[in-house]
């Protein structure tokens, strides 16, 4: 019954966001597809982070592979708009079965940091290709033709429909023998080994699984931008961003990130408007007071209602 | 430039990495914290010496201490008061944890100190000594000078000394080390404020050979991490060999491959490094790891 609820509320809840756009100004426009955008990051990296336990925190190296596909496409190539998102998606499929097999066999921070290593690579290497790819000059996209008004409805549109197809993927995910064997490498890998999981096999899959829905966001996202550079697509702090708003909504559930992303890019924007010139150290003390009182995500810690009691809990229980 | 001199450009360049590989080995390796925020704490350092040496000229050799001093405490009150909430969760909390604290750093200094690219300027700071064709400058020779005296004395501390012991102790078994009455969230503090200080007198060495920016926060925290992993987890001794390799290769590449690849090739080793032998060059399991 209660999933049921749930699937009544979500479905309400799309309903609303399909209708938004003829109601609120161009700014909330743009503010709920910056959301989108990292509700669909922070999904699509849940397969590897939140299922499967591996850290991945330079999976913003798929999203600016992912921009730059669509970038080069578009302009050395003509290619029409549609048409490269798939070939993002490939990309960082790629990508990540290539580098899966031998970093996936790290664990913990290895495997953290060898993830950063490689995203510092690829930005190194993009920013060094400047016949493709214009290195530190960037890249400029063509514009999309019409109506100010229509095109920003357009990336609303295309950026919700990543984010929902990237729900969608996760959800599927998490109903089949696959998810279940994925969350079974995040309790014990070698225990799952042992019951006959092939785990090199499964890990690479949910990694490149991850890393296409995350090229797809980088290949809208350089279309919405028009104007791409290393430093615009290969950021850091999308990173700890995108990790932020996956342990807020709660690691391995499927709305979790969503959530966490709608909570973390609203209140950030909030900020953003509030104090312009401390904007980022106020969202550094954010990440750090979300790490501190809530390490279980939000949803697991207020299970059962709102109280400070169970925050000062949590500041407790993890003390030394 | 002759094979020599690169090498010898490499090995100066190498005993600073070092000195900002040494307190991020050490943290790791004691407390399975991953300071992210290594780098923006070096920048303290390196702007209380370029203001003191702006302001009232005092020569920044002679900041070493303050800068010490102060990233120690600033080290010790951030361990002991904030992390140790946190220390029992997930690892991965630690991680996003600094990756807070170095935003929240970096922006800071960004707003009161400007993005600007700062550097520091004494007066003897063109005089050379010359061997034959090589060209050592005096100040890069005493930089040498001092990250080595450091990285050794750490190893004595570390040796020696009751707390040095204590640390050494906690890291390999901590319900043992309290058990002979050692506090635990003591020694992550001193061991945090440890590598913070000499974060931050690799600060203050930072300001005197090249130009830095708040930005360069994150590229000095690879740089410590990539030492580390060369080196192995809180060697003293692997902090130095892994920060010399590290000089040597990024002048090398540089010079033989091409400034703009610098960056790719320290990365691209990093990772062929933890992939091939996760443990470190230097090689056995150590501290922290050996529970993990």
């Amino acid at each position: 019954m209660k999933t049921k609820k749930n699937i009544i509320l979500l479905i309400i809840f799309f309903a609303i966001l399909m209708v938004l756009p003829y109601i609120i100004s161009g700014y909330w426009l743009r503010v709920l597809t910056q959301t989108f955008l990292f509700g669909a990051i922070a999904t699509g990296s849940n397969i590897i982070i939140g299922y499967t336990g591996y850290p991945a925190f330079g999976n913003i190296a798929f999203f600016g592979v992912g921009a730059y596909v669509t970038g080069v496409l578009m302009t050395k190539y003509g290619m029409s708009f549609f048409y490269t998102l798939p070939f993002c998606a490939l990309s960082g499929i790629i990508l990540a079965t290539l580098l899966g097999i031998p970093i996936l066999r790290l664990k913990g921070h290895y495997f953290a940091i060898a993830t950063v290593g490689v995203m510092e690579t690829i930005r190194e290497i993009i920013d060094n290709l400047t016949e493709l790819t214009g290195g530190g000059l960037g890249l400029t996209l063509p514009i999309m033709q019409g109506d100010p008004a229509h095109i920003y409805k357009f990336f609303y549109y295309a950026m919700l429909a990543c984010m929902v197809f990237a729900l969608l993927v996760s959800f599927i995910i998490s109903k089949i023998k696959f998810g279940y064997a994925l969350r079974a490498i995040k309790v014990d890998e070698d225990a799952a080994s042992v019951m006959g999981i092939n785990t090199p096999l499964y890990k690479t899959f949910a990694w490149a699984l991850s890393a296409g829905l995350v090229g797809i966001s980088g290949g809208i996202y350089a279309y919405w931008l028009s104007y791409i550079d290393p430093n615009t697509v290969f950021v850091n702090s999308y990173s700890v961003k995108m990790f932020a708003m996956i342990l807020l909504g709660g690691a391995g559930t499927v709305i979790g990130p969503i959530f966490g992303a709608f909570i973390l890019e609203l209140i950030s924007e909030i900020i953003w408007s509030k104090f312009i010139a401390i904007h980022g150290m106020v969202l550094g003390l954010l990440i750090i007071f979300i790490i501190l009182f809530l390490p279980k995500g939000i949803f697991e810690t207020f299970r059962g209602g709102f109280s400070f009691k169970k925050l000062l809990t949590n500041l407790r229980e993890n003390s030394l | 430039m002759t094979i020599v001199q690169i090498l010898v450009n490499g090995l100066l360049l190498g005993a600073f990495y070092a000195l900002i590989g040494v307190g991020f080995s050490l943290v790791w390796g004691v407390t399975n914290i991953l300071n992210l925020a290594h780098g923006a704490i070096a920048l303290l350092g390196a702007y209380i010496t370029f203001y003191m040496f702006q302001n009232w000229h005092i020569d920044p050799f002679l900041t070493i201490p303050v800068s010490f001093i102060a990233t120690f405490l600033f080290g010790y009150a951030l361990q002991r008061y904030v992390m140790n909430r946190i220390v029992k969760a997930q690892i991965l909390m630690l991680l996003i944890l600094t990756f807070g604290l170095e935003i929240f750093l970096v922006n800071f200094m960004t707003t009161f100190f400007s993005a600007d690219f700062r550097s520091v300027t004494p007066v003897y700071a063109g005089n050379s000594l010359m061997l034959g064709d090589i060209v050592i400058p005096y100040i890069r020779l005493a930089v040498f000078g001092i990250c080595v005296i450091l990285c050794v004395s750490m190893g004595i501390f570390l040796d020696k000394t009751w707390r040095g012991k204590a640390i050494k102790a906690t890291s390999l078994d901590i319900e043992a080390a309290m058990m002979t009455g050692i506090s635990p969230a003591k020694i992550y503090a001193l061991t945090f404020a440890l590598g913070s200080g000499l974060a931050g007198v690799c600060g203050t060495l930072l300001t005197l050979t090249q130009s830095f920016s708040p930005n360069i926060a994150g590229g000095l925290t690879l740089r410590a991490f990539i030492v580390s992993i060369l080196g192995g987890l809180g060697r003293i001794e692997g902090a130095l060999i892994g920060g010399l390799l590290l000089g040597v290769l990024e002048t090398s590449s540089s010079y033989f491959i091409g400034e703009s690849y610098k960056n790719a090739i320290a990365f691209g080793l990093m990772v062929i490094v933890l992939i091939v032998k996760p443990s470190g060059l230097m090689g056995r399991k150590y501290y922290a790891e050996v529970k993990h």
